[in-house]
């Protein structure tokens, strides 16, 4: 075991192992078990560094990489390894859940049971990580499935008033969806190389060279796809989310929409189309079509909410259509804009979501007509910040939401020639519709602003003694704030990582 | 690097003063931007409350920009400079600075004007609570115009000019505490995004052409100049270019948000609402020129009614504003629209559009400003509560007469010299038409910029405020402003051989000519409506002498020919309140109910099932069962009925079962 | 006639053990009678001990090929042991408080286990018929043993009756069989008698072979012949109930493996959809039901039905293709093994439970977490894992049935794995049920609750199988794997 092998799969389980350090600790030492969490998720996002450090950019292979025998008898194996797509969402796996930790050291949901918190939140950890960085389907799928339970008790036991609802019907959506992949899956186990094999990299280059009969394509490419929606979520698979994240604690929104939800989109760059080549071609015009529709549709639900924190839920849902539609095109740039796209929203809404959890702090409520305005007023500093990531959110240039926004317009302008030669009108027009979108977009996040941070001061806070930006969440936002800033000004941070491997990606799709 | 650069190459060599500052032009963007994070983060701290690093910035900026235009007066060439950004698979993006006469000639305006509205605020806006933050967003937007000004390429462009459009919101909504103003800022970002998208989708098309390798616009020129794209698609380009223009620069039908962004402090109306950022969308169409020339022609067309509408249009609604700011704003929509329509008329027309824009800058600053300043004597907007100010304020009233003087169209005064070059073009380009819209668009403005004089400095005074002039700081920009007023107008003189059209030209430089009688008509235009003005506003009447003969022509203009009302009820609501609500019920009753409907449906399928089982396959058993129980003895049981009528159950079940299968095979 | 003893001791010794009991029970007085369970747990252990040394020493054939020790045998005879040793754990507290007969209780419960013991082994119908019935007749007094409850006199009833005639049913296909091959009673020789029957048989030897399905159906609960399953559970003492829905189902699939995989292999196109039919029907209904269910032990009743259909389904993937036929085979085999891991586990835990409330219902489990957190934690695991969801060994039970399914393909695969995961999302919600009452309610009592030693350390047992088996799987695939039994196909 060296440090080039098992460097990935020490940050990827340390969590596990303090989730069980954590559980074991005394409940009385509440201090103790809170450092315990910022220790375990910082130790981990240094060796995530670490990795970022010594990666080599300059090429599209895997590194890192460890392929051991796990379960010889179905031939299943553990597979980890890491390239220019994974490692951007790899990093922020564990940037977030780090911030998330600090966030605890001032804020544990009701009711309490500090240590069951932290100990979910970083098998949770683990379970997104290891998404990103497994080659093997099983594996991959495993990991997929480990995020289930513990995002379906955080929900739960620490969500807000509608919490079982919401929990169950998070945990039940997105199951559905994922026992389909996992038929998939097992389908293209049988069906791809002999020997049967669930080596990613094997069934990608069998894929990519039409390994898979076309017929077989589009069926499989159908199931895979379905679970991938869901978690995306993609239009009209959607209904989960506003009410997972409605209800969710804060830091369960912030993991939710700023890694779990990319879990989707990354599955179909990683395993949808390159395995799947004839599927996705056929496909793509439809997912377009779905994106298309996710981002007016959002931003105009988004018109309608009077839930600040499901106002933002359903943002997050037209910012991934701008995610798939840049994925739908099938070009370089298109899944580059997605892979940025998806960090972006990542560092962004997870923001927002920080934002809205600590104005639910001070106002213990998230009705806009009840907070009333005026919020400027008498907290600045949050006033400011929210208002800077609702910018930011809206897709200002010079922030880190324009990039994915504007590259993933610009690829749907001319969509991939190879694939979808004969749909660039319909593309064209998915372009349009994201351009309104954006006005659209512009309208409820600048409208939401007017009404909780400008005007006047309702009566009833100004003796409510409502305080500005404590410490602890300057600590555990300025990293966000500051990312937001410096990927607007300088995307080379994203694309300098992904170009090589999309660009591998494309030229083994012969495009 | 590419067909500029090996320009630019010649320009360095040739080596002229001020080619130094021509190659560091990025300083100049940076400037303000740094000025901007000190004040952010150490302005409050600072005495004067950080306002001093915006101003020496950009002043710095402007003495930067004096050397730039320099190099052009000294005859230099252009000059183009990047620095790699990023690359994105095909598409490589590049950080970098175009310098020719047109830049030059727009750093200059940009930073002289921002210099004076620097100062001007620090009286203007003394004791604001937000002082800082204003000085914050001011250089920041100074900054963000300037890389408009600069960039070499489509998307730098494109960052630059959607700040300033989040600057432009963040200052109109200076003073957020009255809903009106946050109202105005948003309808002005939104309005302005309208116009921004299909300005986005031309930026694309645009870099489609080059078969998405660079967003460099001196080669997407040269690859639309190759000639091999079809013209329809460049005109189809160039249309969604002048979107973007159409927005920015608030010409009709998006006009409407320039009004309403006289909510923000009077400064702001000075600098983004008048000399620059609105001044950006005729900037584009200059900077991408060569896009609407290679366009088919009906699109310059359109570009020139478009112009023609907004410059008669808003000239009259200028007439029956109270508010002294709207009166100024109305003028502007028409004076942009002259530049508009000048840069339609082609090559010509570059120059003396942009001659426009260069002197309407100074004299339109000078005026928001001087209205500014009468303001913040009166604390009203409203001409009403004016009158006879000239005793209390001379030297805004003296300022504010040049200006007024200048933008009516007066020899020797700024404004004279670019509409009669305007005139002169659209004689020369044989757009009669246009002519006549110029030439009844400026009696207009004279009329217009005449009763604003009149009501707001003449009679005696209405309002219950003691006025006053204003501070040093305040008089000190106004003045120097007068001075460039009476000045710039002579760089475009034939007589003196038109300077200004040796820095910035289209290809070739033509030489202005001066025509006698298209001088005079204007200048009599000009008297006329000025006289008309003075004649009906000599002396004040409770109620304005045009509304009786105007009659319901009169209203018409009171309500924006409802344009404001038409988008409100046609666009604005239906979306915000009835469609939303609309989405969001198919989301919760319809998708929603989908999801739970599958719940509900397991739940009665859970039910039958249940039921089945209990009834059916159990249902025997239970009596057998109820015996049992009530003796709890198993012979007497075994002799009730129930056995032999289970028994029977089983078997028959069996044998349905070996039927059943045993004849399937 | 060769009598191999040494492969024979573990039997032997259960037996012994079995008589023992009996004996002691006469002299022990009332109050000492529990007595009888660390003596029966001596026995099992050292009966356990003699399959130890079995493993590896290959396959031991006694009594003419009637009787045989062969991997498939030791792996069944072992978790059958291992269960009887939890049973037994569980029990103590349970009857002594209950004050049951606890001696004849002990006695029953080992015999029982014999018979279990026995199945694995047995390659002849009538051994199999013996073995079956000795796990069964005990199982009809232990449902009735809570005297004077009326549940529990309808539930031994019930399960008597139904016991008795199913039982008569399958005799009667064993005859048939008997008949049909010329009087053939060892499982390999059917097999090959069975190949060459006359045409005109062909229809009698089916519904033989349909009734002697039928038999076994009823031991595994299988639809139509389930119902008894839940009302018997409830009714019986909660350690039986484990008993019934672990060992005694499980004994009905070893016979049922055997009887398929060997006896009737060759006419696999008959039953196949018989069983395909089984397993839908069985596990449908069974998640169904469990949806409405308010009380434990029937919850736990209704989903043991629906894992038999699941495990039911690798019989109904049988096809000429041995690969394939192998991978169905250790997919059944290694679902079954965790089943039992995770059911023991739960009835466990209920026994738990049921100290502050017979009652039982799920509401009783409300604020376990506070209570009894390492209880509510493996049951929590327990549950997961039933629901086949990460980071749990049911996980890849489910999986290893999925992919068997798949590779099985040609129609009937893919279509039995969809209706077995539609199936598996709906348990999901009512195996959550429980979690939610123990994390997410507060229980009314909420001092802390007394929890026999023996039980926590069952719990804790099974909860780190369970996690343990999802971390290295490896073990349970291979067990499933190298268990030799098939011999089908080409």
């Amino acid at each position: 075991m060296t440090w080039e092998n098992s460097a990935i799969t020490i940050a990827t389980l340390l969590p596990v192992v303090g989730a069980i350090v954590i559980a074991l600790m005394p409940k009385s030492r509440e201090r103790e078990i809170r450092g315990m969490g910022i220790v375990v998720s910082g130790a981990a996002l240094a060796i995530a560094i670490a990795i970022a450090i010594g990666f080599d950019y300059g090429t599209d292979g895997l590194q890192y990489e460890l392929d051991l025998d796990w379960i010889g008898a179905i031939g299943v194996r553990y597979h980890v390894g890491i390239d220019g797509i994974s490692l951007p969402l790899y990093v922020l796996t564990f940037l977030l859940t780090f911030l998330c930790a600090i966030y605890t050291w001032r804020f544990v949901p009701d009711p309490g049971r500090t240590r069951g918190f932290l100990a979910l939140m970083l098998l949770l950890e683990t379970g997104m990580a290891g998404t990103f960085i497994a080659f093997d389907l099983i594996l991959f799928f495993v990991f997929w499935e480990l995020v289930l339970v513990p995002m379906y008790f955080l929900i739960a036991i620490w969500g807000s008033a509608n919490r079982e609802y919401a929990s169950i019907k998070f945990f039940l959506y997105t199951l559905f969806g994922s026992i389909f992949m996992l038929l998939g899956f097992l389908a293209m186990y049988f069906q791809g190389p002999d020997p049967h094999t669930f080596d990613m990299v094997a069934l990608r280059d069998f894929g990519a060279g039409g390994g898979f009969s076309q017929t077989f394509q589009l069926v499989v490419f159908g199931a895979v796809a379905l679970g991938f929606a869901v978690k995306v979520p993609m239009w009209p698979f959607h209904t989960w989310l506003p009410d997972a994240h409605t209800e969710a604690p804060t830091i369960g929104s912030v993991l939710l929409a700023g890694i779990m939800l990319k879990m989707g989109t990354y599955g179909f760059i990683r395993i949808a189309i390159p395995f799947l080549p004839y599927g996705a071609e056929k496909y793509a015009p439809w997912i377009g079509a779905l994106a298309a529709i996710a981002i007016v549709y959002a931003a105009l639900a988004c018109l309608a909410q009077k839930d600040l924190k499901r106002l933002i839920a359903f943002s997050s849902v037209g910012h991934m259509g701008f995610v798939m539609l840049g994925i739908a095109t099938l070009t370089e740039i298109g899944i580059q804009a997605a892979i940025f796209g998806m960090v972006a929203h990542g560092v962004i809404t997870g923001m927002l979501f920080f934002c809205v959890g600590s104005i639910y702090d001070r106002y213990h409520t998230r009705e806009i007509a009840r907070i009333g305005g005026g919020m400027m007023q008498t907290m600045p500093k949050l006033g400011g910040v929210f208002a800077f990531v609702a910018i930011a959110s809206l897709g200002l240039p010079g922030l880190a939401g324009f990039w994915g926004e504007i590259m993933a317009l610009l690829s749907s302008f001319s969509p991939s020639e190879v694939f979808l030669a004969d749909r660039v009108g319909l593309f064209r027009l998915y372009m349009v519709m994201g351009g309104i979108g954006t006005v659209l977009t512009a309208g409820y996040f600048l409208w939401m602003l007017q009404r909780v941070n400008m005007g006047t001061l309702p009566d009833q806070w100004r003796q409510a003694g409502l305080r500005d930006v404590l410490a602890v969440e300057w600590v555990s936002w300025l990293p966000l704030l500051a990312l937001i800033l410096v990927l607007g000004l300088y995307p080379r941070l994203v694309f300098g990582v992904t170009d090589d491997a999309v660009g591998g990606l494309m030229r083994l799709l012969g495009s | 690097m590419n067909v500029l650069a090996a320009e630019g190459e010649v320009a360095f060599k040739a080596t002229t003063n001020g080619i130094w500052f021509v190659e560091h032009a990025w300083i100049v963007v940076l400037l303000p931007l740094v000025s901007a994070a000190l004040i952010l983060f150490l302005g409050s701290r600072t005495p004067g409350k950080g306002a001093v690093y915006g101003i020496t910035a950009v002043g710095a900026a402007f003495v930067f920009s004096i050397g730039g235009l320099w190099h052009f007066v000294e005859g230099g060439g252009p000059f183009e400079g990047s620095i790699d950004w990023f690359t994105i698979g095909p598409l490589h993006l590049e950080l970098g600075v175009l310098v020719d006469g047109l830049t030059a000639v727009m750093l200059v305006v940009v930073t002289a004007v921002s210099l004076a509205v620097h100062v001007y605020s620090l009286g203007y806006m003394h004791g604001d609570e937000r002082f800082t933050w204003f000085y914050v967003v001011l250089s920041l937007f100074t900054a963000a115009m300037l890389t408009v000004v600069v960039s070499n390429n489509l998307i730098q462009l494109l960052v630059g000019w959607e700040v300033m459009g989040i600057c432009s919101y963040l200052l109109i909504g200076h003073w957020w505490e009255v809903k009106e103003n946050s109202d105005a800022a948003i309808k002005a970002f939104i309005t302005t995004r309208v116009g921004d998208v299909p300005f986005m989708f031309g930026i694309i098309a645009l870099i489609a052409v080059t078969g998405f390798t660079t967003t460099n616009i001196g080669e997407v020129s040269h690859e639309l100049g190759l000639g091999e794209v079809s013209p329809l698609f460049v005109s189809v380009a160039a249309l969604l270019l002048f979107g973007g223009t159409v927005g920015k620069s608030a010409q009709f039908p998006l006009h409407v948000w320039l009004p309403d962004a006289m909510a923000g402090p009077t400064p702001v109306s000075a600098l983004i609402h008048a000399a620059t950022m609105v001044a950006a969308g005729v900037y584009l169409i200059g900077r991408l020129f060569e896009v609407f020339l290679l366009a088919d022609e009906w699109v310059l067309t359109v570009v020139s009614i478009v112009a023609a509408i907004t410059a008669l249009g808003a000239a009259l609604l200028a007439i029956v504003q109270d508010d002294i700011k709207r009166v100024l704003a109305y003028s502007t929509l028409s004076q942009l629209a002259y530049m508009v329509a000048g840069l339609s008329l082609g090559e010509l027309g570059l120059t003396a559009g942009f001659f426009h824009l260069f002197t309407h800058a100074f004299f339109k600053a000078l005026l928001f400003l001087c209205a500014g300043s009468v303001i913040h004597a009166v604390h009203s907007n409203n001409m009403s509560e004016m009158g006879g100010l000239r005793k209390y304020m001379p030297i805004t009233f003296w300022t504010m007469l040049i200006g007024s003087l200048a933008l009516a169209g007066i020899i020797p005064l700024a404004g004279f010299w670019s509409k009669d070059e305007l005139l002169v073009v659209a004689h020369e380009e044989h757009a009669t038409w246009l002519f006549v819209v110029f030439l009844v668009t400026a009696v207009i403005t004279a009329f217009y910029t005449m009763r604003m004089v009149m009501l707001t400095f003449f009679g005696e005074y209405e309002g219950e405020a003691h006025p006053h002039e204003s501070p040093k700081t305040m008089t000190g920009p106004l003045i120097a402003l007068a001075a460039a007023t009476i000045g710039v107008g002579l760089l475009g003189a034939p007589q003196l051989n038109a300077v200004f059209g040796k820095w910035v030209f289209f290809e070739e430089i033509h030489e202005a000519v001066f025509v006698p009688w298209i001088a005079g008509l204007s200048t009599a235009g000009a008297l006329l409506g000025l006289a008309a003005g003075y004649v009906l506003y000599r002396e004040r009447k409770a109620r304005d002498p045009l509304q009786a003969p105007m009659g319901p022509a009169w209203n018409l203009l009171q309500n924006r020919y409802y344009i404001d009302e038409f988008y409100m009820r046609a666009i604005v609501r239906p979306v915000r309140d009835t469609w939303s609500a609309g989405v969001n019920w198919f989301n919760q009753v319809v998708l929603d109910g989908i999801v739970d409907g599958a719940a509900v449906v397991t739940r009665w399928v859970a039910q039958l099932v249940a039921w089945f089982d209990r009834t059916v396959i159990d249902g025997a058993v239970n009596g057998a069962g109820e015996v049992a129980g009530r003796t709890g003895n198993a012979l007497r049981y075994l002799q009730s009925g129930n056995v032999q009528w289970y028994a029977v159950g089983l078997f028959v079940g069996v044998i349905a079962l070996a039927v059943v299968f045993i004849r399937v095979v | 006639m060769d009598v191999d003893y040494h492969a024979l001791l573990p039997e032997f010794i259960l037996a012994g053990t079995v008589l023992l009991v009996l004996v002691v029970d006469v002299f022990l007085p009332e109050r000492t009678k529990w007595f009888a369970m660390p003596l029966g747990l001596v026995g099992v252990v050292a009966s356990l001990v003699a399959v130890a040394t079995l493993i590896g020493a290959g396959t031991r054939v006694s009594f003419g090929g009637t009787y045989v020790v062969d991997e498939f045998a030791l792996l069944f005879k072992g978790f059958f042991l291992v269960t009887a040793v939890v049973v037994l754990s569980v029990s103590l507290r349970y009857f002594r408080e209950g004050g049951f007969y606890q001696g004849e209780y002990y006695f029953l419960l080992l015999t029982s286990f014999l018979g279990c013991v026995m199945m694995p082994s047995s390659r002849d119908l009538l051994l199999l018929f013996i073995a079956l019935e000795l796990v069964s007749a005990p199982g009809f007094l232990m449902a009735a043993f809570r005297k004077g409850d009326v549940k529990s006199n309808e539930a031994g009833v019930k399960f008597f009756i139904i016991g008795v005639l199913s039982t008569a049913v399958m005799l009667f296909g064993m005859s048939l069989i008997y008949g049909v091959t010329g009087g053939e009673t060892q499982l390999a020789e059917i097999a090959s008698a069975l190949a060459d029957v006359p045409g005109e048989l062909q229809t009698l030897t089916y519904a033989a072979i349909l009734f002697v399905v039928v038999g076994f159906a009823f031991k595994v609960s299988a639809f139509p012949f389930q119902f008894w399953a839940p009302d018997t559970y409830e009714g019986s003492p909660v350690p039986v109930a484990a008993f019934l829905a672990v060992a005694s189902a499980v004994a009905g699939f070893a016979g049922l493996l055997q009887l398929m995989f060997v006896a009737f292999a060759e006419q696999h196109e008959f039953w196949v959809p018989i069983f395909a039919f089984l397993s839908v029907a069985t596990m449908s209904v069974g998640n169904f039901v469990a949806l409405r269910q308010t009380q434990m032990v029937r919850l736990l009743a209704y989903s043991g039905i629906a894992q038999s259909g699941y495990i039911l389904m690798t019989f109904a993937l049988v096809t000429d293709d041995a690969a394939s036929n192998r991978t169905a085979f250790a997919a059944g085999v290694a679902y079954i093994l965790i089943y039992g891991i995770m059911n023991l586990g739960a009835f466990a835990a209920t026994v738990a439970v049921s100290r502050r409330h017979p009652a039982l219902l799920i509401a009783d489990f409300a604020g376990l977490r506070e209570t009894a957190p390492v209880i509510a934690v493996g049951m929590a695991v327990f549950m997961i894992s039933l629901a086949g969801v990460p980071p749990t060994g049911g996980f890849w039970g489910k999986l290893l049935i999925f992919q068997a399914a798949i590779e099985r393909g040609g129609g009937l695969g893919p279509a039995l794995a969809v209706v077995m995961l539609v199936n598996s999302v709906v348990s999901v919600f009512y195996y959550l049920l429980v979690p939610r009452q123990m994390f997410l309610r507060e229980a009314a009592d909420r001092s802390r609750l007394r929890v026999p030693a023996l039980v926590t350390v069952v719990v804790g047992a099974a909860t780190i199988a369970l996690v343990g088996i999802f971390v290295l799987p490896n073990p349970v695939a291979r067990l499933a794997e190298i268990s030799s039994l098939v011999g089908l196909g080409p």
